[in-house]
């Protein structure tokens, strides 16, 4: 069971009117697998990763989590339907978010924030998602701040009680949107370094970014996109070091100088 | 601009004042709740993706702020019964009327207030697994109805002022009964002077409630 990939993607399509952004993708995440997903911008990096949740509906092909697909359900003639809320919200609880804009919910605390998912979502007692809450905002070094509402915090601080929200959940993957990209520079060391502990500890992430450091350095493999395809796939060393696409030369070309 | 006002007559009548400000209050408390609730609804579904939901919001939105309030209550009080059979009283006509008409705008601002909230907020709830009515209670809402409480006090006081239309169906709120005391005391002036004033009295502590709330509210963003 263990080595079955936790997300697998096949013929991935999507698009927003006539506009297509994802053109057919295909891959997979294993347990404990890093995947970064690196490309210029308007490639559909985002766009995928909000498939994986379905917080994106996809036209064609399959999206599924620990084997079952996400968003749709086969009819009893075999046709795909649009799947009850309650089974899209299930396997939603299952994968945390962290967003490029922090998303805290602003009329709460940062602990309230890190309790509501297990509070309202999984119904668990008060006095146990504050102990989750506790533990991990100590955990993401803001056991400090639990009582400060999102504004008073800076940018690294809300992205970090961000991570804790969505780890709250006790989730079996994390997906990461451009975590550092709202960031000023000085701030993203400490939101990586999170990300980077919780790679360690065997955590599933599949994380879209613009740090190529990060990247070549936790993650077990690189996905690049260019124009809703995958033009390449495979570890760190090989993508930075001997890119077999003229693109994602150019493209590391770019970023990298 | 030798006009002698006489406040004594209208303080001897101060019981006729009372009473019509209570019929307002009741007034204004029904058409506020039948406007709440209808417009929760209607603001919810002007929201919704769904074609089904929208439309019909829509329409009954647009109707009710294209024509004028007036037409609406004579309706509702005259051919009404003649098309249902169903024949209310005139407070119950001019509460259902008033309210009916403040659910359109009341709509408005609900769907205003919601879609003022950054997508992101509804993104993180549901990415937590959340469903439409958990978030929009727990996260969503809490957020809009902050903003909202300019407009809504707004649309309370205009509502309150409207419920003066009340008279044309014979329903005895303040200006009504203020209107049958000049009958007696042909004393317009100082009778619709103290009308004004009491309304006043009676609506301007919302609007520094309001006030009040957008300051204390400010600070936490």
């Amino acid at each position: 069971m263990s080595d079955a990939p936790i997300i697998r993607v096949q013929g991935l399509h999507k698009s927003f009117g006539k506009l297509e952004v994802l053109r057919g993708l295909d891959f997979e995440v294993k347990r404990g697998e890093v995947l970064a997903i690196i490309g210029p911008s308007g490639s559909g990096k985002s766009t995928l990763l909000r498939c994986l949740n379905f917080l994106e509906e996809y036209q064609a092909g399959e999206v599924r989590f620990d084997d079952q697909l996400v968003g749709y359900r086969r009819s009893g003639a075999g046709k795909l339907k649009l799947d009850s809320e309650n089974n899209v919200r299930r396997i939603r609880a299952r994968m945390g978010m962290v967003f490029q804009s922090f998303n805290l919910f602003p009329h709460k605390t940062v602990l309230e924030n890190v309790m509501e998912g297990p509070l309202v979502v999984q119904r668990v007692s008060r006095t146990e998602a504050e102990q989750r809450g506790r533990t991990l905002l100590q955990r993401v070094g803001l056991i400090d701040k639990i009582g400060a509402y999102p504004a008073q915090l800076s940018g690294g601080q809300q992205q970090r009680a961000a991570i804790a929200r969505a780890l709250a959940m006790q989730p079996d993957a994390m997906l990461f949107d451009e975590p550092t990209s709202a960031l000023d520079p000085e701030l993203v060391g400490e939101v990586l370094e999170v990300m980077q502990s919780l790679a360690a500890e065997g955590m599933t992430m599949v994380v879209v970014t613009h740090e190529m450091g990060f990247a070549r350095q936790v993650a077990d493999r690189v996905m690049v996109m260019d124009r809703g395809e995958i033009i390449e796939l495979a570890p760190p060393a090989q993508v930075f070091g001997a890119p077999k696409s003229p693109r994602t030369a150019e493209f590391l070309r770019r970023v990298l100088h | 601009m030798d006009y002698i006002w006489q406040w004594n007559q209208i303080w001897d009548y101060r019981q006729v004042f009372v009473r019509g400000m209570q019929v307002t209050v009741i007034l204004t408390c029904w058409a506020l709740l039948i406007g709440m609730v209808l417009g929760l609804g209607l603001g919810l579904m002007r929201s919704s993706r769904l074609l089904v939901l929208r439309l019909p919001a829509a329409i009954y939105i647009d109707i009710f702020r294209a024509t004028p309030i007036l037409v609406q209550l004579v309706w509702i009080y005259y051919a009404l019964p003649i098309l249902s059979g169903v024949q209310m009283g005139n407070i119950a006509s001019a509460s259902v009327g008033i309210g009916l008409h403040a659910a359109a705008y009341i709509a408005e601002i609900f769907r205003a207030g919601i879609a003022s909230i950054d997508r992101g907020q509804s993104d993180a709830a549901k990415s937590l697994g959340m469903g439409y009515g958990q978030a929009m209670r727990r996260i969503i809402l809490p957020q809009a109805i902050r903003r909202m409480v300019p407009p809504f006090i707004n649309e309370f006081a205009t509502l309150m002022k409207l419920t003066t239309l009340g008279s044309v169906l014979a329903v005895n709120e303040l200006l009504h009964e203020a209107e049958n005391l000049i009958n007696n005391t042909y004393r317009p002036l100082e009778t619709y002077t103290a009308v004004a004033v009491l309304f006043g009295l009676m609506i301007y502590p919302f609007i520094w409630l309001s006030q009040r709330l957008e300051q204390r509210w400010k600070v936490r963003g």
